[in-house]
């Protein structure tokens, strides 16, 4: 069997005196699209800032390698280097940090760690246009400071232009259709499935099923109270739909 | 009947008073005798308590060869020298630029050491009549060169009315221990517009004293920006007065300070007559044990109705030992103005810091990245480009230093 891409095994973490994730286990293939589905409060999100590497979270237990090596120890920008991107439910707006400043330094840094040369500026500027075209990004947007006065449906969109830019193996959406749209969820879901591919996989994190109509997935886990109970096919999120997470529970229970 | 106690003088207040004493200024001399250097006990040195932190003063600074490269250089700019104390000669002045020399000080007369020092000990101050849109920025390369010294320099500059000019003026010397007193006397005529940016890069061991007093006429707009980034005790401060209708300034600083520094910019602003405007923006950046204050009192006379003015200091601390001060004084006669003032200070922020690294940006480079946008408020709108360009080299070199 080949590396997967993620591998979560037996993961425990903590904020402060309280259990939030409580021993999940996860595959996610080479090349292969899951969505987690759970309800608020059942630890999807600092599941995805754990993988990212957010501060704040204690891991007391169990490992996450990404293709095969552990990445709990690494910094976050060690871990976005090796290939891991976290898009933002709430992308940070830094005033005064250009967004095309900012772009420039990610590419930059993450191809100096792997030992390429700088980009130059015209090959940068032909790259965001063209990745900004598919997502309807036009110039004005990229003028201005990071994330500031962006409406949500551009936070969103300029959080897939990234990772259009910055080409991670891994990618984790978290709750990527909050706040949009039916027509800006379809361009992001566009944007997201023009970045499928063999060598990239996919972790959704999300609250409804719609996204899943948009950005199918080859596997979807449920997740609740803080591990992952069931998993299943593209039609357990129909399920999941119908029934609601309450009726989920009381079939797990009984 | 109150009983009056002797103030004890230091070693560094008898040699200020000798120093007075030999230059003739016996009143300054005895007025200095009865009071003593200021201490935390009054108000305008609350936080910096020059009977404490003014050890020692050096001997006065004789004439000397200004040996060092200027402290920041701007391409095309012009520059003028003033080397302990003494204006050097220069080139050519540039179209609508009247350089000239004059003798005794420049400053206007108020309860402030600082400032009554620099009257009393300056020599000949440079004087500067500008006229018309004077193209390049003016620069007043001010130096204080040779053994440990005490120097005192001076500047009184015109701007004619529908004027507008840059001035720079820089503060540098060699490494040694010297006291420099500077003072700059700046009018603005009406409708003039002018940018004025000074930058602290004396010595780590230095004294650095300044006093900026501007007066703004009938809508003369002026840009400060004050950035006091070398020496181990710096205290600049402002003294602007609002004097005709239209009248606006954005006073802007920024305090640069590292392990062992105090820096402090204080300000003293007289809105004096109706409908004038400002907006005094200062910022601090400490790192390591080091201490940065700002201190703002904008005065609002009785006639001065229609005063619109807004104060803010705004800190970043690097470390655990840093310490920002910041004090806000709001003496209001008049009844119809609009005047409020503010200050946060706290860290970098951690979202910014984690979204920065989660795209793979190193610490260190994040960092830089976050500083400059703190920053970048006061820099952004210095438009020459090479000057803007040697700000940004003056604040990286800092950040580079760690």
């Amino acid at each position: 069997m080949t590396t997967p891409m993620l591998e979560i095994r037996n993961l425990h973490v903590r904020i402060e005196e309280r259990e939030i994730l409580r021993g999940v286990n996860l595959i996610v293939p080479k090349g292969e699209v899951h969505a987690i589905m759970g309800r608020n409060g059942s630890g999807k999100s600092t599941l995805s800032y754990v993988l990212a590497g957010k501060e704040d979270y204690e891991v007391t237990e169990g490992e996450v390698l990404l293709d095969g090596v552990n990445i709990l120890e690494m910094e976050p920008s060690d871990r976005a280097v090796a290939g891991l991107f976290l898009a933002f439910q709430y992308p940070i707006e830094i005033p005064g940090v250009a967004t095309m400043t900012f772009l420039k330094a990610a590419l930059n840094a993450q191809r100096k760690a792997r030992g390429e040369s700088e980009i130059s500026t015209p090959d940068f500027m032909k790259a965001v246009r063209d990745a900004g075209k598919a997502l309807h990004i036009d110039a004005d947007m990229l003028k201005r400071a990071l994330n500031v006065g962006f409406s949500g449906g551009e936070k969103k969109r300029a959080e897939i232009l990234q990772m259009a830019l910055l080409k991670p193996k891994m990618c984790i959406l978290d709750e990527t259709d909050s706040g949009l749209d039916i027509d800006a969820l379809k361009v992001v879901s566009d944007g997201v499935n023009a970045l499928r591919g063999p060598d990239r996989s996919m972790l959704v994190i999300t609250h409804y099923q719609r996204l899943l109509n948009h950005i199918v997935p080859d596997v979807v886990h449920v997740f609740s109270d803080g591990r992952v109970v069931e998993s299943g096919g593209k039609d357990l999120a129909l399920e999941l739909e119908g029934k609601g997470y309450a009726g989920f529970d009381e079939e797990k229970a009984a | 009947m109150s009983v009056h106690v002797p103030v004890r003088l230091g070693p560094a207040e008898s040699k200020l008073i000798e120093q007075l004493t030999a230059a003739g200024a016996v009143a300054e001399a005895e007025r200095l005798t009865g009071s003593g250097l200021p201490t935390r006990r009054v108000e305008a040195y609350h936080y910096t308590d020059l009977k404490q932190l003014l050890r020692a003063v050096p001997e006065l600074a004789g004439a000397a060869e200004a040996a060092s490269a200027p402290a920041l250089r701007v391409a095309g700019a012009h520059q003028l020298m003033i080397a302990n104390g003494i204006v050097q000669e220069s080139g050519t002045a540039p179209a609508g630029v009247i350089v000239g020399k004059t003798t005794g000080g420049v400053l206007s007369t108020r309860d402030d050491i600082v400032t009554r020092l620099n009257n009393a000990l300056v020599g000949e101050a440079l004087t500067l009549e500008l006229d018309g849109s004077v193209d390049p920025v003016i620069q007043i390369d001010r130096r204080t060169e040779g053994g440990a010294g005490h120097s005192t320099s001076a500047a009184k500059i015109y701007v004619g009315d529908g004027s507008s000019a840059v001035i720079l003026d820089t503060y540098s010397g060699s490494d040694e221990a010297h006291l420099g007193n500077h003072a700059t006397y700046l009018a603005l005529g009406k409708n003039a517009k002018v940018t004025h940016i000074t930058v602290n890069l004396a010595g780590s061991k230095a004294t650095h004293f300044a006093s900026n007093e501007y007066h703004l006429a009938e809508g003369a707009q002026l840009r400060t920006l004050i950035i006091n980034a070398g020496a181990a005790l710096s205290r600049t401060q402002l003294f602007p007065k609002y004097e005709g209708a239209g009248a606006h300034a954005d006073v802007t600083g920024l305090n640069l300070v590292s392990d062992g520094q105090h820096a402090d910019i204080t300000m003293d602003a007289l809105h004096a007559v109706p409908h004038t405007s400002s907006k005094p923006l200062f910022k601090s950046i400490a790192r390591g044990r080091s201490r940065a204050v700002v201190q703002g009192r904008l005065v609002v006379a009785r006639d001065a109705q229609k005063t619109d003015a807004k104060l803010m200091s705004q800190g970043l601390m690097l470390s655990d030992e840093a310490e920002i001060l910041a004090k806000p004084e709001l003496e209001i006669y008049a009844d119809d103005v609009v005047c409020g003032h503010g200050a946060t200070s706290g860290q970098l922020d951690e979202d910014h810091m984690f979204y920065l690294l989660s795209r793979g940006i190193p610490k260190a480079e994040a960092e830089t990245m976050l500083v400059r946008a703190f920053l970048a408020e006061l820099i952004d709108p210095i438009e020459d480009q090479a000057l803007n360009e040697a700000l940004t080299d003056v604040v990286d070199g800092w950040l580079a230093r760690g």
